[in-house]
Parts: structure tokens; sequence; C-alpha cells
């Protein structure tokens, strides 16, 4: 049983669709009204159908108040750590603080490829993030004197001035599945960002990869809780008798929640499906009784 | 008139509400651009505050240099990669309207009175003041109080392009002309299969509209002129970069004109869905393509090879009438008894003399129809090629048969086959479709008794948001005389290289052969099959195609993208060409249709 006692976090991940760009303003503008944390866009520059992640990002942020923006996560591969570090900060800074930096080392290196990035190998690309994080540490890093080197073999800043700083401390939440990404999200990431869906065997394999997570932070001598744990929820529906995982009244979802909670550490639930209704009940009906369930177990 | 501004000076880090209320500030004061400042390379992020400025506004340009390209190192951290940064313009775009200004302003010292101000905007530049406050934007818009206005944003007017008489519009088109800066750019600038960027999209709604808009074409005789109906072309002439298109799309409508005579009456905007649906009630259908969403005046000017082809022959040869405008304005009426040589003209070649407004069309009574989609693997591509030809070409007309391949992956093709059996009857159906069974390994199947109608329903429609095609289809027609085991040969060996990508044959015969070829511009009515192939790039694709094209005659014109010389004299054999020649001396001296295969001498393609 792993508690890591992070407080709660409640989200939304949002398509954005091009064709849909009103839509997902307005999603977002709902999980803002109604006290969700987080709300979360998708990053793949190479999908026709859908916006530029950045610009629709920095869009909602300047027409909400509260909500945090959080990519879900970032293509690093198409968008190099430096330019990211200070678009981040930027964001961060123009939104007063509500801005938590989610990214991931790519996929679907075709596309990628075709957009004019190069093609790395799953390894290489766990390198080449790890060596991205490490920049954009850095340009964030004001207080260090002197400009910022970072020698490495697939990015390297060689003299770079350092800025902007962000408005707060920006987390940088990784979304990782395979044993080298799960090492360097101990290793140096703030949080740990996967799809319950992508987990070979759903909430099952979260001790197996939390544990994977805990012995690579526990070796850079990190406290395991240095890193939040937190899923995207892509298949999860209300119903009045249903009786599976996420399938049942807003009790049930806040009960089972809970428990993911409080047996496995997750302290943010990230929910898809584009669906108003369903996000102001999880806003509304959900968030508040799992949270109950959750302060009182750790009384 | 005299366009000015501010530029934000963000040295004292301004926060983001800041920000935004000097955005609002200037908008509401009437200034026509917020300019956001190259950023310090540990400054604020130029593109993160240029959409949050844009985010803040409704209507104002913002302005922000853009960066100049760099070639991205390997390990070059900072620079943007130019395909992301491109993408990241378009969904500005997308998110608040065409607002982004990428250059043209002259920057004011923050102290500018309005003499230095006025001086600096002689000759038509924007002129920024640089602001840190609310209270300096009302400053700055008091300096030229009375200064001339556009009525089009300043943003909207730096992506017009060069050559185009915008501001003298006919007033008839005006309203729904679309030009790079407008919102509605995004829905009309592409095609279904190629990306555009025209000058200006003028879209009339009647044949009077039209010779407005070609007497506007006429005075810009130097420029790309693409005709539009509904923009599926693969032949693509109908959008360009930096030129004129007339999108004939709103006139649209299908109406039943005599019941006896089975006389419909469409416009060239139509799609053949719509056509397909309008004429159902009465039993009706008319063969068109093989998609429901081509529209009627690209299809029913080229040919028209189609699912109901062997039975009831092209859609040209249901064409009784057409009305249309020609180069000079002239609204004239084509039939067999009116300008009979232009009626033959526009059956096949059409795009060469005019702009149709309205076709007359006899349909044909169709029943039910067998509608069969069946997917084949095969390991030997030669001989399915000859196996589905065998059973095509001694089927009789009631059965249309396409045939659509790739290259083949791990030495097996996948063999769609699709087509129409034009009967109600089950047991007839199967009999004809178990003729194709030889093709190769049936790995599914789906066959049903519906309509023409449903059929070409099930094309989705494009809907307000318009097509989104990018780059450019590289498509090679022809027609194929019969398929001989030699081309079935050589189709293969092309099909096994890879690059030949896309491959199409499509069934003729039947009752198109019985026109005979002189009756219409369109002369190739002997071949078995129409081929087309589609590859990546078009030195390639000549390679491929070469080996197939000595087994071919002619070429189809909507299915040929081949940039090279030659390509006319190919669609048309000497006697159609000459005629086809003589007539457009008479009726487009001038050559004002000149850019989709154009007969005149030293016209483009």
């Amino acid at each position: 049983m792993t508690d890591y006692g992070h407080d709660l976090l409640f989200g939304s991940f949002i398509t954005p669709s091009a064709a849909g760009a009103q839509q997902a303003l307005q999603l977002a503008q709902l999980a803002d009204a109604e006290g969700l944390d987080l709300v979360s866009f998708q990053d793949h520059p190479y999908q026709p159908a859908f916006l530029d992640t950045w610009t629709l990002m920095t869009w909602v942020a300047a027409q909400t108040s509260r909500v945090r923006i959080v990519p879900n996560v970032i293509n690093l591969p198409l968008r190099p750590p430096a330019l990211l570090a200070r678009q981040a900060a930027s964001l961060d800074l123009l939104s007063g603080g509500r801005f938590e930096l989610g990214l991931g080392s790519g996929a679907f290196w075709d596309a990628i490829e075709s957009m004019g990035a190069r093609r790395l190998t799953a390894g290489q690309a766990v390198a080449a993030l790890s060596e991205g994080i490490d920049i954009i540490r850095e340009l964030w890093d004001t207080g260090t004197r002197g400009v910022a080197r970072v020698p490495g073999e697939y990015y390297s800043v060689d003299g770079a001035k350092r800025g902007p700083a962000p408005a707060h401390p920006v987390g940088i939440w990784i979304g990782a599945y395979k044993p080298k990404m799960l090492a360097l999200t101990g290793a140096k990431g703030d949080g740990w960002l996967p799809s319950l869906d992508y987990l070979p065997e759903g909430v099952d394999s979260l001790p197996t990869l939390n544990a994977h997570i805990d012995a690579a932070a526990q070796e850079a001598g990190r406290p395991v809780t240095a890193v939040r744990r937190l899923l995207n929820l892509m298949r999860a529906e209300f119903s009045t008798n249903g009786t599976g995982f996420l399938d049942g009244p807003p009790q049930m979802w806040a009960e089972q929640l809970a428990d993911v909670a409080l047996l496995h550490g997750v302290s943010g639930f990230i929910l898809g499906g584009d669906d108003p209704v369903k996000t102001q009940r999880f806003a509304a009906e959900v968030a508040p009784a799992a949270r109950e369930i959750v302060a009182a177990e750790r009384m | 008139m005299t366009d000015l501004g501010i530029v934000l000076d963000l040295s004292g880090s301004p926060s983001g509400p800041t920000i935004a209320e000097i955005a609002r500030a200037t908008e509401r004061a009437g200034l026509d651009v917020i300019v956001v400042p190259t950023p310090a390379e540990d400054g604020l992020d130029g593109w993160t505050v240029a959409t949050w400025v844009a985010a803040a506004t409704a209507r104002i340009a913002v302005g922000l240099s853009r960066t100049r390209p760099v070639m991205p190192q390997p390990t070059g951290a900072a620079i943007p990669i130019p395909a992301v940064a491109e993408k990241a313009r378009e969904s500005l775009d997308l998110l608040v309207g065409p607002r982004l200004l990428e250059k043209g302003w002259t920057e004011a010292p923050a102290d500018a009175g309005p003499d230095q101000v006025r001086a600096l905007a002689k000759d038509g530049h924007t002129v920024v003041v640089p602001v840190t406050s609310v209270a300096d934007v009302e400053r700055v818009a008091g300096l030229l109080p009375d200064r001339p206005r556009s009525t089009r944003g300043a943003a909207a007017r730096a992506r017009r392009r060069p050559g185009i008489d915008y501001d003298n519009v006919p007033a008839s088109l005006a309203d729904t002309a679309v030009e790079p800066g407008d919102p509605r750019y995004r829905s009309v600038r592409s095609t279904y299969m190629r990306g555009g960027s025209p000058g200006l999209v003028l879209r009339p709604r009647t044949a009077d509209q039209v010779a407005d808009a070609l007497a506007f074409a006429r005075e810009h005789r130097d420029l790309p002129l693409g005709i539009r109906s509904a923009g599926h072309g693969l032949s693509g002439r109908s959008t360009n970069d930096g030129g004129l298109i007339i999108d004939v799309g709103g006139i649209d409508s299908v109406e039943v004109l005599d019941v006896e005579r089975r006389l419909v009456r469409a416009g060239p905007g139509a799609t053949w869905k719509q056509v397909a649906t309008a004429i159902a009630p009465h039993g009706w259908a008319i063969s068109s393509g093989d998609h429901g969403g081509v529209g009627v005046g690209g299809l029913a000017t080229a040919g028209g090879i189609g699912l109901l082809g062997r039975a009831h022959g092209l859609t040209i040869d249901h064409v009784r009438a057409v009305e249309m405008v020609l180069a000079d304005g002239t609204q004239v009426r084509a039939s067999a008894e009116e300008n009979s040589d232009l009626f033959w003209a526009v059956r096949g070649a059409g795009a060469n003399f005019g702009i149709a407004t309205a076709f007359e069309l006899e349909v044909d009574e169709v029943a039910e129809v067998g509608w069969a989609q069946l997917t084949f693997v095969s390991e030997d591509v030669e001989a399915s090629l000859l196996a589905y030809a065998r059973a095509q070409t001694q089927s009789p007309r009631d059965t249309t048969v396409f045939l659509v391949t790739g290259s083949p992956q791990r030495g097996q093709s996948v063999i769609q086959l699709y087509g129409m059996v034009e009967s109600a009857d089950p047991d007839t159906i199967i009999e004809r479709l178990n003729a194709f069974v030889p093709v190769g390994q049936l790995a599914q199947q789906q066959v049903v008794l519906t309509t023409y109608a449903s059929v070409m329903s099930t094309a989705a429609d494009v809907g307000p948001d318009g097509h989104h095609g990018a780059g450019e289809p590289v498509g090679r027609s022809g027609f194929l005389p019969e398929l001989t085991p030699e081309f079935a040969r050589d189709a293969a060996a092309a099909l096994r290289g890879g690059r030949l990508r896309w491959f199409q044959l499509r069934a003729m015969g039947g009752a198109i052969a019985d026109v005979a070829p002189q009756e219409t511009a369109f002369s190739h009515r002997d071949p078995d099959f129409q081929v087309t192939g589609l590859g990546a790039f078009h030195a390639e694709m000549d390679e491929v195609w070469q080996p197939l094209e000595a087994h071919m005659e002619g070429l189809y014109l909507s299915f040929d993208t081949a940039p090279g010389p030659g390509r006319v004299e190919r669609a048309f054999p000497p006697p159609v060409l000459d005629r086809l020649r003589d007539l457009k001396s008479r009726y487009d001296a001038d050559g004002l249709f000149r850019d989709n295969f154009p007969l005149a001498p030293g016209a483009r393609a």
C-alpha cells in the first residue's frame, strides 16, 4: 500500500480538434467554472485534424482564470527543449502560474520525420528527453549566475542566457510506460502521467510501475514523493447500476478513485471524452466525494 | 489610409492581465495594430504573447515579426521546426481569424508627436508607438484623430496577392468573394486532393454573375484562372497559387423538367450525390463517377466513367443541353439543335470553352442494383489482373466492376473490386459476381441490394469547412484497348516496384462503345478499360508510367496531372484536336481558359 500523500487533482482531457475549437474552449471554461484543477491537451502536430497544441493552450489560458493548463503530453522531438522552456515559462508567467509541463519522448516516428524532425529509436528518444529536461531546468533556473551550458548528444545549449523563469515551480510530468522511461521519470520528473488504457493490466499494473519509479528516484537520491502520480481515464461512464471500474454512479467512482489514491498513490485523475455533462458531474459530484474519503483515511 | 498602432513594451515584465488590458484598450480606441516586439533571448516568447493578445481581442491585427528561417541543427535546442511553426500560424488563424501581421510597420519613439508620426506614415507605412499602460494607448490614439481608415484590417490587407484589383471586384460578387485575409478563406483555398493559395475566389450564383466574374478575369489575364464546381477534381486545376478562382459551387439546384422524358436540370455545383438523391424518388439514376462527392460541372464536361457505365454509357452521353457563359461573357445554350459545334466540344473538352451554368440531363430508369465490394488477396497480381479483365469483358452490360490495388506488401497484393450489377434479382447478382472469384483469394465481401442513390450517399458531405487537400496529386491516366498479358506483366512489375502507390482500372465497353467516336469531343469509345495511377513524384511517375503507357491510347482529363508537354495531344486524337483548336479560336481566341489542358498554342498546362 502506497500513498504518496499529494493533494488530489482532478482534470479534463480535451481533444484539440480544429473543427471543434469552440467546444474545446467551452469545455475548458466549464472545467474552470466547476472547479476542476486541470485542463489538458494532447500534442500531435502532424495530425491535420488537430490544432497546434501550444497555440490552443495559450488561447485557452487567456480565456480562463483559475484552472491549470497542461499539455498531455508535449511531443519533445517536434518542440526543441530550449524553445519549449521559454514558451512554458512565458505561458506560466502570462497565466499567473497556471501551467504544468506534461512531456513525452515522442511516438509515431514516420509522422515526426515528415514534419522535419530526425527519427530516433525508442532508446535514443529516452536519452534525448533526459537531455531536454536538463536544458529546460537550466534555462528556468535564473537563480544561478552565468549562462547555461548543457552539452548533450541529442540537444545542447552552449552559453544561452537563462530565463525567463516561470511564475511558479512548473512541474515536469512525464508520459512513461516502459522501464527506461519510468526510470527517467523517477530520476528527473516531478510527475508521472500515463493513460490507464495503455497500462498492460490497467490499475493492477500500478504497483510494479510505481516501484520502478520509486527505485529510480531513490537511486537518484530523491524522495519517492518527489514524483506525483497521475492517470488519464479515457473510458468512464456514469450509470445508475453499473458495476465495473468507473462504470456506476458518482459515489462509486469516488470510492474507486479514492481506493486508487490510497492504495497506489495516484493523486491526479484526468477524464477524457469531451463530454460537458460528464465533466460537470466529475467536478461537482466525484471530486469532492473522493477528496472527502481520502482526507478521512489519511487522518 | 494611415494605420496607427502600438508596440507593447515588455521590458518591465507586465503581467498577463495587464497585457490583455492594454490590448483591449488599443482595440477599443480604434487603433489598427498591436505589435509584439521581437523578444530578448531571455524574455517572454513572442508567439505565446501574440496568441495571448489575439485571444484577448476580437478584431485588431497582431504584429509579430516572423523569425528568420534558420536551418535547424540536429542538436539545436532553441530553433522551432518550420512545419510546426507553420501549423501554429494556421491554428491561430483558425482560432482568432486571420489577424496575424508579420511585417510592414515602422516604430516611432515613445514620445513621438503628431508631426513625427505623420511624417513616418507618409509612404503608407503602419506606424506603431511603444506603450506601457492604458494611458499611453489613449495618448497614441489621440495622435492622428482624423486619419483616413480602411474598411479592411491591416492583417487582411497584408495577405492580398499582387496583381489583383481587389477594390474593383464586380459589385454583384463583392459580398461573396473570398480573399486570403477573410476568415472563410481556409474553407475555399484548397480542393479535395490539392492544397492551394489563390489570391481571390469569386463565387457567382447566377449566369449573370458568372459573366461578371469572367469580365474581372479578362482584366487579369496574366494570373492563373481556376474554375471549380465541387473541388473534387484529381487533375486539380480548380485551385492555384496567387490566381483567381471562379467557384460555381453555389449554382447547385437540381430539378425535374419533364417527367415523361426523364429530363433533369442540374447546376454545375451540385454533387452527384445530390443529383442521385433528387431523382431517386422517380426510380431514376444517372451513371456518374464512383464517388457521390464529385461535382456535376467538372465531370459532365470531361466524360463520366461510372458504376453504371456499361449499361448506360458515359455521363456526357446523357447531356441534352448545356447553358454556359463564354470567355467574352456571352450566355449561350448548346444542344444538338443550337450551337451544335459547341455542344460537341463541351462533352469532353468543356473546360476550354466556357463556364457551364446548367446541364439538361436525360436520366435512366434504374430500379434496385446489386452493390458489391469484394476484397481479394493475391500472390500473383499479374494473374489477378488478367482474371479480372476476363471476367469483366465477358460480363453482360448490366455489370460494371472497378479494380483498385496498390504495391504488394510482403509479396501479397490486396485487390479491391467494387461495382454494380443492375438487377433486383439476388441470383442474377450472385451469378454475375461469381465470375470474378478467380481474381484471388476472397478475404472480405459485402454485397447488398440497394439503390444507386444509396451508394452515392455514402460520400461524406464536405460541409462549410470545405476541402483540406494538401500538396499536389501525381496522377497518370490512359485508355486500355484490351488488357493483354503483356500489360498485366508490366503493370505487375510497376506495382511490385513500389512507386506506383495506387492503381485503378475502370471498366468501359458496353453502352459507352455504342456512341460513335465523332459524336463527342471525348472520342475514346472502344477501350475496355480506363487506367489511373497515382504516385509520389512526377519524375518518378513518368518513369513508372512509360512502359504502361505503351499499351494505352489517349488519356482521361479528369485523372491526369502530368505537367509536361504533349498531354493535350495525347488526350485528343488528331482529327478531334484539329476541330477543337478550330473551335477554340472561335470561342476563346485569346485563351482565357488556359489552365486545364489548354488547347491554344503557347498556353500553360
